[in-house]
C-alpha cells in the first residue's frame, strides 16, 4: 500500500521530469558546428558559429545587384539641376544613378516615381517641403564622412544607404532612450533600467541602455585597473563595469561575435593581449559616437513626432544598425566599390578631417 | 553487485515509535509534539520528521529571516508594477540592488535607491547570528561540540565580506552583492573584470581548490563508508574510539591506494578544514580585491606566475595617437 | 610500518581482475597489481613528457609552464609533437593512467571485501576530464578545443571558454554544478562537523551516541537524515556535481554557439504570459 503511493509519486516526479527534460533538448542547438581559432592554440579564443545560422544570416545580408557603372564625365549635377547641395560635383549620370538606387534602397516601390516621393515633392524635386529630404542630405554627408573620416572603423566594406536601410525607410536596427517601465509604487530598485531581460543586452539583467552613457555620450568604457594597486581617484564601481559588460553584450550580439573576437579575456584591458579587431571596434563606438551627435540627433526638430522615441530623443544609430548579427556588414562584401558617389568630393577628402569636441580626449595612462 | 546490496537506498524500512530525543537541560523551552514518517525520505536516510526545537532563537531568526525576505520578494513584485505574472516571468532577472553609488555609506537614504537593500541586509544578519546562538545552544544543550557553530561562522565571514567588510572598506554600499538571481551573477562576473581577472587572485584560487578538495572528500568519504556499509561502516562516532573490521577496511583501501589513510576521526578532520578554508580563504581574496589589489592579472604579471603566448600586440590607440 | 598491527590478516590473494596472481602483491603500503603496474606506466611516461614538452617551452617557472593542444586547423588528426602532439600524447597518458586507477581501486575493493562505490565515484570524476578533453572536442570538431596543461594556463582557458558565450555563470547546468559544489562543502561541513561534535563533546561529558546526533539536526532543522544517509547524500551531491561540471561543458559549443543569456529566451516565450 505504502510502497504503491510512493512507486505512484515517483513514477509521477518521473514522468514530469522527463517531459521538461524533452522539452528542454528543443531549447538548444546541435552539433555540427563551427569554428575559427582566434587566438593561441589553448587559449580558446575564436568564434563558435552554428551553420544553420550563419546560413540563414547569409541570407539576408545579401548586397543587392549594382547598376552599370555611370562615366563620372559630362556635365555636373549642380549646372544641370536646381538645388544640388551635397551631391554636385557629380556627373548628372552619376546623379540619377544614385538617386535611382538610394530609391530603391530606402523607398522600394512598384513604381519608381512613388520611390522618388519619399523625399520630393511630385514635379519640384528641388522643394525642400518634405522632412525627408533633409534628413537623406545630411545622410547623404554622413555616409561621405564614414567613408573617409571613418575608413579607420568602416575599412574595404565601407557604408552605403543600403548597410543600414535593407530596403526600409527606418533601419531595422535603431534605438532611442525607453521610459522606465516601472513605477515602483515606493519600492522601486536599481539604478536606471537593469534586472529585466534586456533584448539589447543579449537577455542579461544588465542595464538595458547602455547606449546613451556609450554611443551618444562619452563617458569612460575602461574600467580595470592601469596598476596592479588601487589608485585614488580613479576607481570605477561595479555598477559602472555593469554599465560596460552590458554594452559589450550588445557588441557582441550585434556582430554575432564572442568576447574572444576582441579580447583575450584573462586581460580585458591589456591591449597587447589583444586581437586586432579591438581597434578596429574602438574606432567604431567613436564613429557611432559621431553619428549620433553629428548627424542624428541635430535633425531631432526636423522629424515628425512618429519618428522619434517615446522620449523625444531621435531614432539613434548603435552597432546592430549596420552590422545586423554579421561580424562584417553583409558578411564584408566591399559595396563602397560600386558606389564612388558616395565617396566625397575628392576635395573635400582631406578637408574634412574633424576632431569633434565631445570625443572623449586622449588619456594616456 | 546487485544494486539493491550496495547501500544506495534503504530496502527495508523499520517503524518503532517516533523517538522523542535526548531530553533537554533545564531552562530550554520544549520541543514541538509528534511528527510524522515519510516513506520517500526513509529510501534515503531516516524516515523521521520532527520533532523540532524553535525556542525564541529559533523563532526569532525565522522572524527576521522572513522580514528580510519579504523586503526582498515585495521589491521585486514592485519593480514589475506588482504584476503577478510579470513576477513569475521575470524572477531569475529581477533584483534588489545595493545602494547608487553617490550614497557611499550613509545608513539613511531614500529607500528605492537603496534603503530597502541596507535594511534587507539588516534583518537578513540579524537572522543569520540568531541562526548562529541557535547552533551553538542546541549543540551545549545535548552536551555535543561547537563544531558546527565554528564552521557556520565561517560562511557568515565570507557572507560578512561581500555585503558589510568590504564595502566599508571601499566606502561605499554600492560595492556590496546585489539579492537576486541573474544580478548576483552578474555582480560576480563584473567583479571578476573590473578588478582584472579574479583567476589571478591566489585567494580565489585557494577558495575553488578547497571547495573542489571538499566535494572529493565527500565522494570519496561518502563512498568509503557506504563500501563498508556492510560492516557497519556508518558508526563512525563508535569506530573513531573503537575501530572495528569496517575502520580497518576502509583505512587499508586508501593505504593500498595511496600509501596513506585517515581514520574514522581524522577523516572529519580533514573534512571540517576543507570545507570551513573555502569560504575563509575565499572570503580573503574578496576582501584584498579593490583595497589591496585594483588589477589581478597586473599584480600576477610583476610575479612572475601569468603564462605567455606568442603576443599579438595590437597597438594602444591611447599611445600611438588614434585617440585623438 | 609498512604492515599495521591488524593489516596482516587482510593481505590476502584474490580479488584481482587480471593476471591472476602474477601482480598480487604489495610494495610497501601499496598494493601493485597488474592495474598498479600499467598505472605506473602511463604516469611515468606521461610525466616524463611532460617534462620533455615543458623543456621545449621557454619556462620552468612551475606556474607559467604551458602544454597546449594542437591548432584547430589540425582537426582531430595527430599534430606534430611541438605543435600540441605532446598534449595529445599526454591526454593519452592521463587516460590511461585514470582508467587503471579506477580498475586496482576495484581489485582492492574486491580484495576487502567492499563495495565498489570508490572506483564508481572516481570514474565520474575522470569522465568530467574524458567530456573536456575528448568528447567535446570531438563533437566540436578538433582537438584543439581541449584545455591546455599548465597551472595557470588552464585558467586562461576557462576564462576564454567562458566569455566565448559571453556570460558563462547563465549557462543553466553551470548554475546546476556550482549549486551542487556549493550544497557539497556545505553538507560535508555539517557533516564533519556533527561527527567532531559528538566525538569531542563539552568538556567533562562522554563521548555522544548517534542518538544525540540525530537529535540535534532534529531540534535545529526538524530532520536528521542519520549516518548512514549523510553519506549517500553526500555521494549522491559530490558526483552529481561532477555530473553537472561535464554537462555544462560539452553543451557549451555543440549545443549551444551563442551567449549563455539568450538561451533563457524560450522562457520568456512560453505562451503564458505572451501579451505582457
Amino acid at each position: 500500500m505504502r510502497d504503491n503511493t510512493t512507486n505512484n509519486t515517483l513514477l509521477a516526479l518521473g514522468g514530469v521530469g522527463a517531459l521538461i527534460g524533452i522539452g528542454l533538448l528543443f531549447t538548444f542547438e546541435r552539433p555540427p558546428i563551427e569554428t575559427v581559432q582566434g587566438g593561441f592554440r589553448g587559449t580558446s579564443m575564436g568564434q563558435v558559429y552554428n551553420p544553420r545560422t550563419v546560413n540563414r544570416l547569409a541570407a539576408v545580408n545579401q548586397v543587392p545587384p549594382a547598376p552599370e557603372p555611370a562615366d563620372p564625365g559630362g556635365e555636373r549635377a549642380r549646372d544641370v539641376f536646381q538645388n544640388v547641395q551635397v551631391l554636385g560635383h557629380l556627373s548628372v549620370e552619376q546623379f540619377n544613378r544614385i538617386m535611382q538606387v538610394m530609391t530603391e534602397w530606402i523607398y522600394p516601390r512598384e513604381n519608381i516615381a512613388d520611390g522618388c516621393n519619399g523625399c520630393h515633392v511630385p514635379g519640384n524635386f528641388a522643394a525642400e517641403d518634405i522632412y525627408t529630404k533633409h534628413v537623406a542630405r545630411r545622410m547623404l554627408q554622413m555616409t561621405m564622412a564614414l567613408n573617409s573620416t571613418w575608413q579607420v572603423h568602416t575599412q574595404e566594406v565601407g557604408v552605403t544607404c543600403w548597410t543600414c536601410h535593407r530596403g526600409q525607410a527606418v533601419p531595422a536596427y535603431v534605438w532611442s532612450q525607453q521610459p522606465v517601465s516601472s513605477n515602483g509604487g515606493g519600492f522601486a530598485t536599481g539604478p536606471g533600467e537593469q534586472n529585466r531581460p534586456g533584448r539589447q543586452v543579449g537577455l542579461a539583467s544588465l542595464p538595458n541602455d547602455p547606449f546613451t552613457p556609450y554611443l551618444w555620450r562619452a563617458e569612460e568604457i575602461r574600467m580595470q585597473g592601469r596598476d596592479q594597486h588601487p589608485r585614488p581617484n580613479s576607481r570605477q564601481s561595479i555598477q559602472q563595469t555593469e554599465w560596460n559588460y552590458a554594452l559589450m553584450m550588445h557588441m557582441s550580439t550585434a556582430l554575432g561575435v564572442n568576447c574572444t573576437f576582441c579580447h583575450n579575456s584573462r586581460a580585458f584591458s591589456s591591449w597587447e593581449e589583444s586581437p586586432p579587431q579591438r581597434l578596429t571596434a574602438w574606432h567604431g563606438i567613436r564613429m557611432v559616437r559621431d553619428i549620433n551627435n553629428t548627424y542624428i540627433e541635430p535633425l531631432r526638430e526636423r522629424f515628425p513626432p512618429h519618428r522619434l522615441g517615446p522620449l523625444g530623443d531621435t531614432l539613434k544609430v548603435n552597432c546592430a544598425t549596420c552590422h545586423q548579427g554579421v561580424y562584417q556588414p553583409m558578411f564584408g562584401a566591399p559595396m563602397i566599390r560600386d558606389y564612388p558617389e558616395l565617396l566625397p568630393p575628392p576635395e573635400q577628402r582631406r578637408a574634412e578631417a574633424p576632431a569633434p569636441g565631445w570625443v572623449a580626449g586622449p588619456r594616456l595612462p | 553487485m546487485a544494486l539493491e546490496y550496495q547501500y544506495l537506498f534503504t530496502r527495508v524500512q523499520v517503524r518503532g515509535p517516533h523517538y522523542k530525543g535526548l531530553p533537554l537541560p533545564p531552562g530550554h523551552d520544549v520541543r514541538s509534539k509528534g511528527g510524522r514518517f515519510s516513506h520517500l525520505l526513509g529510501k534515503l536516510g531516516d524516515a523521521q520528521i520532527g520533532p523540532i526545537y524553535l525556542g525564541h532563537l529559533g523563532v526569532l531568526s525565522l522572524f527576521f529571516g522572513f522580514i528580510a525576505f519579504e523586503i526582498i520578494g515585495l521589491n521585486m513584485l514592485a519593480s514589475v508594477n506588482w504584476n503577478p505574472l510579470l513576477f513569475v516571468r521575470d524572477l531569475f532577472w529581477l533584483s534588489l540592488d545595493p545602494p547608487l553609488p553617490q550614497h557611499g555609506l550613509k545608513v539613511f537614504m531614500p529607500l528605492h535607491e537603496g534603503g530597502w537593500w541596507l535594511l534587507a541586509g539588516f534583518f537578513l544578519t540579524l537572522s543569520l547570528f540568531l541562526w548562529w546562538g541557535r547552533t551553538y545552544r542546541r549543540a551545549r544543550a545535548l552536551g555535543l561540540g561547537t563544531h558546527t557553530s565554528w564552521a557556520f561562522l565561517a560562511a557568515i565571514w565570507l557572507y560578512l565580506v561581500l555585503g558589510f567588510i568590504r564595502p566599508i572598506l571601499m566606502g561605499s554600499w554600492s560595492e556590496a552583492v546585489p539579492f537576486g538571481i541573474f544580478s548576483h551573477l552578474d555582480w560576480t562576473a563584473a567583479f571578476s573584470i573590473r578588478y582584472g581577472n579574479l583567476f589571478y587572485n591566489p585567494f580565489h584560487a585557494l577558495s575553488i581548490v578547497f571547495l573542489y578538495g571538499s566535494v572529493l572528500l565527500f565522494a570519496m568519504h561518502g563512498a568509503t563508508i557506504l563500501a563498508v556499509g556492510r560492516f557497519g561502516g556508518e558508526r563512525e562516532v563508535e569506530q573513531a574510539y573503537d575501530r572495528g573490521t569496517a575502520m580497518e577496511r576502509a583505512g587499508l583501501f586508501w593505504r593500498w591506494t595511496m600509501g596513506f589513510n585517515a581514520t574514522s576521526e581524522s577523516i572529519h578532520r580533514w573534512a571540517w578544514w576543507f570545507a570551513v578554508l573555502t569560504p575563509v580563504t575565499g572570503g580573503i581574496g574578496i576582501l584584498v580585491t579593490g583595497t589591496l589589489v585594483d588589477n589581478w592579472y597586473l599584480w600576477a604579471m610583476e610575479r612572475g606566475f601569468v603564462a605567455a603566448y606568442p603576443p599579438i600586440a595590437t597597438p594602444d590607440p591611447y599611445l600611438t595617437g588614434a585617440g585623438r | 610500518m609498512a604492515v599495521l598491527t591488524f593489516e596482516k590478516k587482510y593481505r590476502v590473494r584474490g580479488g584481482t581482475l587480471f593476471g591472476g596472481d602474477l601482480f598480487d602483491f604489495w610494495v610497501g603500503p601499496f598494493y601493485v597489481g597488474f592495474f598498479g603496474v600499467t598505472t605506473l606506466f602511463f604516469s611515468v611516461v606521461g610525466t616524463a613528457l611532460i617534462i620533455i614538452a615543458a623543456a621545449q617551452g621557454d619556462t620552468f617557472n612551475i606556474w607559467r609552464i604551458n602544454i597546449a593542444p594542437p591548432d584547430l586547423s589540425y582537426g582531430l588528426a595527430l599534430a606534430p609533437m611541438r605543435e600540441g602532439g605532446y598534449w595529445q600524447v599526454i591526454t593519452i597518458c592521463a587516460l590511461g593512467a585514470f582508467i587503471s586507477w579506477a580498475l586496482r581501486q576495484m581489485e582492492i575493493a574486491r580484495k576487502l571485501g567492499m563495495g565498489l562505490h570508490i572506483p564508481f565515484a572516481y570514474l565520474t570524476a575522470v569522465f568530467a576530464f574524458f567530456t573536456l578533453n575528448v568528447i567535446r572536442p570531438v563533437l566540436m570538431g578538433a582537438w584543439g578545443h581541449g584545455f591546455p596543461y599548465g597551472i595557470f594556463s588552464h585558467l586562461d582557458w576557462v576564462s576564454n571558454v567562458g566569455y566565448q558565450y559571453l556570460h558563462f555563470h547563465y549557462n543553466p547546468a553551470h548554475m546546476i554544478a556550482v549549486s551542487l559544489f556549493f550544497a557539497t562543502t556545505f553538507a560535508l561541513s555539517l557533516h564533519a562537523s556533527l561527527v567532531l561534535s559528538a566525538i569531542n563533546p563539552k568538556k567533562g561529558l562522554p563521548v555522544a551516541t548517534a542518538e544525540a546526533e540525530n537529535t540535534f539536526y532534529r531540534d535545529l532543522i526538524g530532520y536528521s537524515i542519520g549516518t548512514l544517509g549523510i553519506h549517500r547524500l553526500g555521494l549522491f551531491l559530490a558526483l552529481s556535481a561532477g555530473i553537472w561540471s561535464a554537462i555544462c561543458i560539452v553543451i557549451s559549443g555543440p549545443f549551444w554557439t551563442r551567449g549563455w543569456p539568450e538561451w533563457w529566451n524560450w522562457w520568456l516565450q512560453i505562451p503564458i504570459w505572451r501579451g505582457l
